[in-house]
């Protein structure tokens, strides 16, 4: 084929069809071995292949998350149980659930001051920063009657109960709210926590509001 | 202007026959109408980047509609129609017998440039499902499923007509793109248009479509040309033959797992993101087999070799981009920034594109029988799509990589990226308007070259 | 290849394998995602998107705004999502559940809307979005069709902008949204991703692991 002049508006087929299939095809099939070794650009790509392997199987081995659902940082892997998960802080957890609707902060006021001779505050409060024991079958079961806090006599409204009909929170939420208040406002006391929810509501059962008086018997 | 005496016509060259002139040139001349168009909306688009009050009173030609119609308008209607046009012209020229079924190619043809029409007005109209590369409104898109197959059925027949017993390469991919898109769009029709999936599984999907599409539809029409042009143009024999088959095989079986490559640290399950990272980075053989293959374009000349060996360095290089950019510590930067935009360009426009456009220049005078009609047209047209494109991927990757280091910066604030980025982005819009003028040059070659042949009814002469 | 049938079946094969382990696998996982029920809160999140929201979300559909704005807070620690004041968290699926039309988006040429809603320290309010709609700011431009320009009747209306300088409409008329504005804005102040799924909690310092490999 007689090379033609080199004008960019036709470019020659330097092969036929037929010539250009015949010729691939030949490749294909068995080849005479001239060599008698190995031919260098088969193993080259073999190598390129399995280096693109090794490179999945380790990546997908360390970043995969072990295709759980939950799993959306890939440095993570799943765990068994809560290990894995930052728990919850009851101080917050409490925080949300005193200032929700119809809750705590609606008579004691979300400053924790109370309403002067109506709804006792809870900032500074004996009874906040004194036993668990106490304030733990007030928010169960409810206080009705006078009491005295901080030296003045509250009268005006019954507590009602958050543990039990009604409102009926579980122990954790209530374990939450009172870790809450015993450390708001300046109160210092420790934490309640869930178990002593419920030791308090297998001792006691169901009952009725609690008096101060009787609540003052608890140690 | 004084044209060059045309060269003397080898005896080889010689149009197709008549009845497949036509499909072939209505889809060619399409094509280029949608090129044109494209060029213009993503242009405007590009203008409205970096000067926000352009167009900014019109509810239809706001920046999010420019830049879908933009894209609809380039893939469907460019990389669409003249990929079709180059995988029905090679399985014809690799066929024993002339194409059948040629009235359906040419109703498929209307009505698929019927359906990117009413597309994009859709689009215009508020209508966009707002899925990236889907962006045409739902009931515009069987219309477009149902041209396609009217397209392909020349197809398959031609490939059920193959000279020989033993596939080619171009076969491969050829059949490859007439089967799988078709299959793609519907899946992704059903889950994300007709009964959508819940919650962000639709971005998995719309993530499977789109990494499906560029795989498994845009760059197999590419490479269909591309395999066919390059050893006939350059008379070589392509040296990593007998490997092409895996490279082909790679590309297929990895390509739709990619579809979680824009999800990294979104919200999906980290194996969606993982997955995605892996294939990309294994799709790596397929490109370095492509290029030990069609690198018999290098060195050899002519016009087409010079546009598949660019398109060519560019889809490797493209694939190269991709693997570097799907690892995390590169994400974490290069991720919702123009980057990405660099990326695509260089992959569908520097590699996708440039490889049709090559085996265009080689197709065209074996369908109409003469040679192309304007030797300068043609030197223009390289000369303005390479400093162009190179233009393009450089401002949008310039401009991607500060806005990612920007916004991982949280004292930046986003009136101040749009100063950092305004210098890459009016650089990107100079690349626009070049590749604008260089596809006006490649119409009116086109309709220099083509036009004078009108063979309704009519003979070749 | 001489095989046209096996050809077929492996171009089959090829896509149906990634489909069925990618979407299928993803389906499997996230299409049967409920909403998270918090005790404390007695509340179920994430919260149902109201009518006028989900209308919302539409219209932010088909004006694009995605073209621009992503949806999806990454986690602290991978870029300053956190530190930009997007979100505490990580957006997870969960978050998206009710949504008719998700729209993650793949540009932040304007910030991350994802938890817009619920932004720390103060999330805007609806006549701070009808501001910067009508306004347009920096690479944002302004969105006046959304509003409509008309003679004040009687009393001005209460979703009448406040605006001042060159942006104030003539004397004795008044600058109201459009019933897309209003449905956009409600859409994107429903966009609140503040509860802590229990997948969505930070990992845990990696000390303890350490502390516990010493010990063994």
């Amino acid at each position: 084929m007689s090379s033609s002049p080199s004008d960019p508006r036709l470019d020659p087929a330097k092969l036929t069809d037929e010539a250009m299939l015949v010729a691939h095809e030949r490749v294909l099939g068995p080849q005479p071995d001239e060599r008698a070794h190995y031919r260098l650009r088969p193993l080259i790509l073999l190598f390129v292949a399995s280096g693109c392997i090794l490179f999945a199987a380790t990546y997908l081995n360390r970043y995969s998350g072990h295709f759980n659902p939950s799993i959306y940082d890939e440095n993570l892997v799943p765990s068994s149980g809560a290990a894995a998960i930052v728990p919850v802080d009851p101080v917050v957890m409490g925080k949300k659930l005193f200032n929700s609707a119809g809750a705590c902060f609606t008579c004691h006021q979300p400053t924790g001051m109370g309403v002067p001779s109506v709804y006792p505050p809870l900032a500074g409060s004996e009874w906040a920063n004194g036993p668990a024991e106490r304030v733990i079958r007030i928010v169960l079961y409810g206080l009705q009657g006078p009491v005295s806090v901080e030296g003045k006599t509250f009268n005006a409204a019954a507590m009602p109960s958050f543990g039990t009909a009604g409102f009926n929170w579980s122990d954790d939420k209530l374990a939450a709210v009172l870790t809450y208040v015993r450390q708001e406002w300046g109160n210092k006391a420790p934490a309640v926590t869930a178990d002593d929810i419920a030791a308090v509501r297998k001792a006691v059962g169901d009952r009725k509001a609690w008096s101060a008086d009787e609540l003052m018997q608890v140690k | 202007m004084i044209t060059a005496p045309l060269p003397a016509a080898p005896a080889e060259l010689s149009a197709v026959e008549c009845t497949s002139r036509c499909p072939l040139l209505l889809l060619v001349g399409s094509g280029l109408i949608w090129l044109l168009l494209s060029g213009v909306l993503g242009l405007i688009a590009a203008v409205q980047l970096h000067s926000p009050t352009v167009l900014a009173g019109c509810r239809y030609l706001n920046y999010g509609h420019m830049q879908a119609m933009a894209e609809t308008a380039f893939i469907y209607g460019w990389i669409g129609n003249l990929g079709l046009a180059i995988t029905l012209w090679v399985l014809r020229q690799l066929s024993a017998e002339p194409l059948r079924a040629v009235g359906w190619t040419l109703v498929g043809a209307s009505f698929w440039n019927l359906g990117v029409l009413l597309g994009l007005i859709g689009i215009a109209a508020g209508e966009a499902t707002g899925i990236p590369l889907l962006q045409m409104p739902g009931a515009v898109q069987p219309l477009l499923l149902v041209a396609y197959g009217a397209i392909g059925v020349a197809g398959v027949l031609a490939w059920a007509d193959r000279r020989r017993e033993m596939m080619f390469a171009s076969h491969w991919y050829a059949v490859a793109a007439l089967f799988l898109f078709p299959w793609l769009f519907s899946a992704a029709q059903v889950m994300l248009v007709w009964a959508p999936v819940r919650g962000t599984l639709q971005a998995v999907v719309g993530g499977w479509f789109a990494q499906g599409l560029w795989t498994l539809w845009i760059a197999p029409l590419a490479l269909a040309g591309a395999y066919y042009v390059a050893p006939r143009a350059s008379g070589k024999l392509m040296p990593a033959y007998d490997s092409s088959a895996l490279g082909f095989w790679a590309l297929l079986f990895l390509g739709g797992w990619t579809g979680g490559r824009h999800l990294i640290g979104g919200p999906v399950p980290a194996w969606i993101s993982t997955i995605a990272i892996v294939t990309t980075v294994m799709l790596l053989f397929h490109y370095i087999v492509v290029f030990l293959n069609l690198r018999v374009a290098y060195g050899a000349g002519g016009t087409a070799l010079k546009f598949i060996g660019f398109g060519l360095a560019a889809y490797v290089a493209g694939g190269f981009i991709d693997a570097l950019t799907s690892v995390r510590a590169v994400a974490e930067v290069t991720q919702f920034t123009f980057f990405d935009a660099a990326q695509h360009q260089l992959a569908v426009y520097g590699g996708a594109s440039m490889l049709l456009i090559g085996a265009l220049y080689f197709a065209l005078p074996r369908i109409t029988g003469k040679p192309w009609a304007s030797a300068g047209l043609i030197r223009g047209h390289w000369a303005l799509t390479v400093i162009g494109l190179v233009l393009l991927v450089i401002a949008l990757a310039g401009a991607g990589w500060v806005q990612g280091t920007d916004l991982n910066n949280a004292a930046v604030s986003f009136a101040e990226i749009a100063d950092h980025t305004r210098p890459w982005l009016l650089a990107a819009t100079a690349a626009q308007a070049i590749l604008l003028l260089a596809s006006f040059l490649l119409t009116v070659n086109f309709i220099r070259s083509a036009m004078p042949e009108c063979p309704w009814g009519r003979e070749a002469s | 290849m001489k095989n046209g049938p096996l050809l077929f079946l492996g171009l089959f094969a090829a896509l149906g394998l990634a489909w069925a382990g990618i979407v299928l696998g993803a389906n499997a996982q996230l299409s049967g995602l409920v909403p998270y029920y918090d005790t404390g809160d007695s509340q179920a999140y994430p919260l149902g998107m109201p009518g006028q929201a989900a209308h919302g979300q539409l219209v932010y559909r088909g004006l694009e705004c995605a073209a621009c704005h992503s949806q999806a807070v990454r986690r602290p620690g991978f870029g300053a999502d956190q530190a930009r004041g997007w979100g505490e968290r990580q957006s997870v699926a969960r978050d998206y559940i009710y949504q008719p039309a998700v729209q993650l988006g793949e540009f932040r040429i304007g910030p991350d809307l994802a938890n817009l809603g619920g932004r720390k320290p103060s999330a805007p309010d609806a006549s701070d979005l009808y501001e910067l709609l009508y306004t347009g700011r920096g690479a944002m431009p302004a969105y006046t069709f959304l509003f409509e320009d008309r003679k004040v009747l009687g009393q001005a209306s209460a979703l009448a902008l406040s605006l001042t300088g060159h942006f104030r409409p003539a004397a004795g008329h008044e600058i109201v949204p459009t019933r897309d504005a209003q449905a956009l804005v409600a859409y994107l102040l429903s966009l609140n991703s503040e509860y802590v799924y229990p997948e969505a909690r930070p990992a845990p310092p990696p000390a303890a692991e350490k502390t516990g490999e010493a010990k063994k």
